[in-house]
């Protein structure tokens, strides 16, 4: 199966749980399964080759101009990942399918999980590390849905948005980390990057290029001090948390140091950042552990002291602690995820995680202590399972490592954390299983059915038997993955076996163990001491931390932004005119070269209402009503002046346009006092009148300017006009440039004028559904109300007029490609035509007798410009390419056809529906009880005197 | 005949130029709306009115085509000139007349303008 299929499945499976959630609970857990494990089969058809070392790929140009291609490729580690994040995916999907309630959205549930282990897998199989990188934020993103699945809980949102910010921030570090890396090889393939290490350790960046991708992957993998976030995920449902902190999430920070192994690792940086933070991570991690009595919490700080245990053999840099490394991760995913769900089947089963509640359930729940019990003392690193080895190796190799010139820091510090280790793991037993059985449990508890057993059983089988027969099981998949680590060079010598004879490494494990037992007898008195200690919370510093930063982006926020639109302005107006006079006063200008034209008597007459109606609207601008009337003259000559200068299809779009917004307006004007207040000083309005005139003069000295000068370059009119009749299809130039030419433009302007007339609606909605609902109801009108507000003559006039304004409109649409005209001007008319029908019978009694929804409409118009851009692909053409031909019907004139003409349907559609969209929600501000009428008009004769027959009927 | 075509267009044209103005002029001398309001009609109908029939005379007597654009141009006038009327004067009777200064309403006890339930304590903003 191709790489991009393995890669996409999930995304692809991710739809059909929320879908199939409807036909129940086990077709959504059967979708997520089934893709799970098509993907998985697809993955294992690649074992042949993957085993032989061979790197599997796939290549596409996805913004070759950015370096970002999507390229995946399948090597020994990209596989053991992507093993374990669809086998333990398979197991959790089958586990939550048991372990959720009937209350919470299972499909839900399955499509984060789903989208997660997409971002996941695609983070092990890319070969890019800008899509290494997109994939990264997709985890970050996909486990902030999946930590805060229950919404209802605090803890779960806040634990949900710490996760997101830690990690997100740190992938925002190794977003530049990356960037270093890339421009340092020129180029952004791991492939080629894997091959650059002498280049890279050269160079000057690679201490910042380091640090910032260690950053990324050290808040992923929750490394000191950033392992904070990973206990308070923990309030994220248990097959969240298995599945999170065993096999996928944290492990992508590891992932990435052992992906970026064979050219970051090796120098004295990265031994003293990784090693040393992987050091005190594993110790740290451990002690907490072992005092927490959540049983969740204590599996948490295990799990960020295993990941400190792994970070630091990575930072050893030596090819030994690799294969360690490699081994406990394989072996901390298996122990650690079924020791999470069994937390989860004793939280479920008891209906507690408190360990101070538990005790004695050995009993009770025996198959659950079974799994518990060897996946725990695996987790403590006895014999014969399979933590004991990686952990001997890794304790051997701690031996061997010095620390600043000290032999013994690295080893008694291991010991010291293994000690820990210990200590909790045997706590997790003895406080779960072991001990007298009680009476106070809060549920009576038994063992689950097997479907929730199932899952961490065969886990366990996996323990055992790859601790007695490692070397045959994992043995050449260890060998395969290593030497991906270590950049295909020559394997160091080891053996996976049990017995190696009394070594170092022995003795510290039996030490460990003893000491562990020790420690678990003394925990009634360490816990005092640890009660008493004082500790930083890390939740405390981290909220004080964001609360400062809030504080500080709030304040920054307000000082520039702060609500007055004139101060904006004149910002905007004065930096405007400075850099047209920096321009100005820098630059040179060519000579004129045309002559100016006489003036003549009718553009003068133009210019004079123009320039008229702005002072008027300077001079009487606080009178809102009279500046909108003044506006309106200004738009009225706009609109003349395009005509004049032979631009119709401007001048038709302009007076509609116009029409539309002076309703608008109208109506916004019935919410705002009548008079703007005067509250700026003199001195601050004659500053603003200085800075406009001077605005205003510069402006009209440059259009001035450029009219006298031909232009500098060849335009593309030229092109337009002698292609739009053999291109296109149509002779009207502007018309064909909308629809065809720039019809990517245009389809991407339909879509924001939807999107703006819903954001409209929207506001309205939630405006109306707070207090100030209330303070419309009970407002005053400005004046007097007056009667008969909707009278018969408009009412015949309107209801005449309706199909003529229709006409006019369908005939601007038809005629739109070859004369002026088109979607955006006949979608403008028919608005208008409803409008005059709101107007003249009141809005209530005009929308009862609407048979569409405007958001239809827009919805619909988009989707129409896009089919008929993706028609184009049918015919192998680029999207949005237009054809046309003629029909001849007979008793028809031959007319011409264009798919241009669906097109701009879909114009049409959008612009109707955002116009009478935006005017309905405005419309529905001055809604009032009562206000529905019944009649089309206030008064109607026929009302008032009732048919003769009837009269007659009465006097008889 | 081409001279008593242009005679004819020439006349329609004065005819509307003429009352074009008198209907300007009316919106400046008249000082009462109501009567002010009667002189744009003068404009609307016979003056604009004039141009129409000018236009026809023109493409019918000298290019020797019917256009009917203008008998459109003259609905549209016929319809929105009314209501445009319709509407100032309401708009006249609701806020500088007071019911007892108008003629009687006949059967009714008001006239429609003013018949209807007013808010309570609305502010008064007649002064602006």
């Amino acid at each position: 199966m191709s790489l991009f299929l393995i890669a996409a499945l999930p995304f692809l499976g991710a739809v059909f749980p929320a879908l199939l959630i409807r036909a129940g609970r086990n077709a959504a857990a059967s979708a997520a399964g089934l893709t799970t494990f098509l993907a998985l089969m697809g993955l294992l058809i690649h074992i042949p080759s993957v085993m032989r070392g061979d790197v599997v790929t796939a290549r596409f140009d996805w913004i070759p101009r950015l370096g970002l291609n999507a390229n995946f490729m399948l090597d020994g580690l990209g596989f053991l990942f992507a093993l374990l994040i669809l086998v333990i995916g398979l197991l959790i999907i089958l586990y939550a399918r048991f372990y959720l309630s009937r209350e919470d959205p299972m499909g839900q549930f399955y499509t984060y999980l789903l989208l997660f282990q997409g971002a996941m897998v695609g983070i092990v199989l890319s070969d890019n590390i800008l899509l290494l990188i997109v994939f990264w934020e997709l985890t970050s993103l996909s486990s902030f849905l999946l930590i805060g699945y229950w919404k209802h809980l605090p803890d779960g949102r806040q634990g949900a948005r710490m996760a997101l910010a830690v990690t997100g921030s740190g992938g925002l570090a190794m977003i530049a980390g990356m960037l270093i890396l890339g421009n340092i090889v020129g180029s952004y393939d791991l492939s080629v990057i894997l091959q650059n290490k002498a280049l890279i350790q050269a160079s000057p960046y690679y201490l910042p290029a380091l640090i910032l991708i260690l950053l990324g992957a050290f808040t992923k993998s929750a490394q000191f001090p950033f392992h904070f976030w990973l206990p308070h995920a923990m309030a994220a449902p248990t097959p969240v948390s298995a599945y999170l902190h065993s096999a996928t999430m944290v492990k992508a920070g590891l992932f990435l140091m052992a992906r970026m192994w064979p050219v970051l690792a090796g120098t004295d940086a990265w031994f003293y950042i990784v090693a040393t933070t992987g050091l005190i991570t594993m110790l740290l991690g451990a002690v907490i552990a072992l005092f927490k009595d959540d049983l969740k919490a204590l599996l948490a700080f295990s799990t960020v002291s295993h990941l400190g245990l792994i970070t630091m053999l990575l930072g050893f840099g030596t090819k030994i602690a690799a294969v360690a490394a490699i081994f406990h991760i394989i072996n901390h995913a298996t122990f650690k995820a079924a020791l999470f769900m069994t937390a989860g089947i004793v939280d479920h089963e008891t209906g507690t995680r408190n360990l101070k509640r538990l005790g004695g359930l050995r009993h009770l729940m025996p198959i659950t202590f079974t799994i518990g019990t060897i996946a725990a003392l695996s987790m403590a690193g006895l014999p014969p399972l399979n933590g004991f080895l990686s952990k001997e190796m890794m304790l051997e190799e701690t031996v061997h490592t010095t620390w600043l010139h000290s032999h013994y820091l690295v080893p008694g510090l291991a010991l010291l954390a293994a000690l820990f280790s210990a200590a909790y793991s045997f706590r997790f037993v003895s406080h779960v299983f072991l001990g007298a059985q009680r009476e106070d449990y809060p549920t009576h508890p038994h063992d689950p059915p097997v479907g929730l057993w199932l899952a961490p059983a065969l886990l366990v089988v996996l323990v055992v038997l790859i601790g007695l027969n490692s070397a045959a099981l994992v043995g050449p998949l260890i060998a395969v993955v290593t030497s991906a680590v270590i950049g295909g060079e020559k394997l160091p010598y080891y053996s996976l076996k049990l017995w190696h004879g009394f070594t170092p490494a022995l003795y510290m494990s039996v030490v460990a163990t003893l000491g562990g037992l020790f420690l678990l007898a003394l925990h009634k008195r360490g816990e005092q001491v640890w009660n008493a200690l004082p500790r930083p919370e890390a939740k405390v510093i981290f909220e004080a931390i964001i609360d400062a930063l809030t504080r500080l982006s709030r304040w920054i926020t307000d000082e520039m932004h702060n609500g007055v639109l004139s101060r904006y302005a004149i910002i905007f107006v004065a930096f405007t005119v400075g850099l047209g006079y920096y321009a100005y006063s820098t630059g040179t200008i060519g000579v004129e070269t045309r002559v100016p034209l006489p003036a003549q008597i009718i553009p003068i007459i133009g210019w004079i209402c123009l320039v008229g109606a702005t002072l008027g609207i300077m001079w009487f601008h606080r009178n809102r009503l009279l500046s909108l009337v003044l506006i309106g003259v200004v738009g009225l000559i706009v609109s003349v002046a395009f005509n004049y200068l032979s631009a119709p299809d401007l001048a038709l779009t302009q007076i509609s346009v116009e029409v539309v917004t002076m309703i608008l307006l109208l109506l916004s004007l019935n919410f705002l006092p009548t008079e703007t207040p005067w509250d700026s000083s003199a001195a601050r309005r004659w500053r603003d009148a200085a800075i406009s005139v001077i605005a205003g003069l510069g402006t009209g000295a440059l259009v001035y300017a450029m009219m006298m000068r031909d232009f500098a370059f060849p335009t593309i009119s030229e092109f337009h006009l002698a292609n739009s009749y053999k291109g296109g299809g149509g002779t009207n130039v502007v018309n064909v440039i909308l629809v065809d030419f720039r019809g990517f433009d245009t389809f991407g302007e339909i879509i924001v004028l939807g999107i703006a007339a819903l954001i409209i609606f929207a506001l309205t909605e939630s405006v109306l559904s707070t207090n100030v609902r209330s303070y419309l109801l009970n407002r005053k009108p400005h004046w007097p109300q007056s009667g008969d507000s909707h009278p018969l003559m408009m009412v015949v006039a309107t209801r005449v007029m309706m199909p003529i304004a229709l006409m006019v409109g369908a005939y601007i649409f038809f005629r739109g490609h070859n004369q002026p005209g088109g979607g955006f001007i006949a979608g403008l008319i028919v608005a208008i035509a409803y409008l005059m029908q709101y107007m003249a019978s009141g809005y209530t009694w005009a929308i009862e007798r609407q048979r569409f929804y405007y958001h239809g409409t827009i919805g619909w118009g988009v989707l129409i410009a896009a089919a008929t851009g993706l028609g184009a692909w049918f015919n192998e053409r680029p999207f949005l390419t237009s054809d046309f031909g003629y029909l001849h019907w007979p008793p028809l004139e031959e007319f011409e056809w264009a798919t241009a003409m669906l097109f701009d349907t879909g114009v049409f559609l959008a612009v109707l529906g955002a116009v009478m969209l935006a005017l309905d929600s405005l419309s529905r501000f001055a809604w009032q009880p009562g206000m529905a009428q019944e009649f089309p008009m206030d008064i109607n004769p026929l009302r008032d005197s009732p048919p003769e027959q009837e009269q007659e009927k009465e006097q008889a | 005949m081409t001279f008593i075509a242009e005679l004819l267009i020439a006349i329609f044209l004065i005819v509307s130029g003429i009352f074009g103005f008198v209907g300007s002029f009316g919106m400046i001398k008249l000082n009462d709306p109501m009567s002010r309001l009667h002189a744009p009609t003068k404009a609307t109908t016979l003056g604009v009115g004039g141009v129409l029939l000018a236009s026809i005379t023109h493409s019918v007597l000298l290019e020797g085509k019917l256009s009917l654009h203008e008998l459109l141009i003259t609905l549209f006038l016929f319809l929105t000139a009314p209501i445009t009327a319709l509407f100032i004067a309401k708009w006249h009777i609701h806020r500088h007349e007071l019911p007892s200064d108008l003629p009687d309403a006949g059967e009714d006890e008001l006239w429609a303008t003013h018949a209807v339930e007013q808010v309570e304590d609305v502010p008064d903003h007649s002064a602006n």
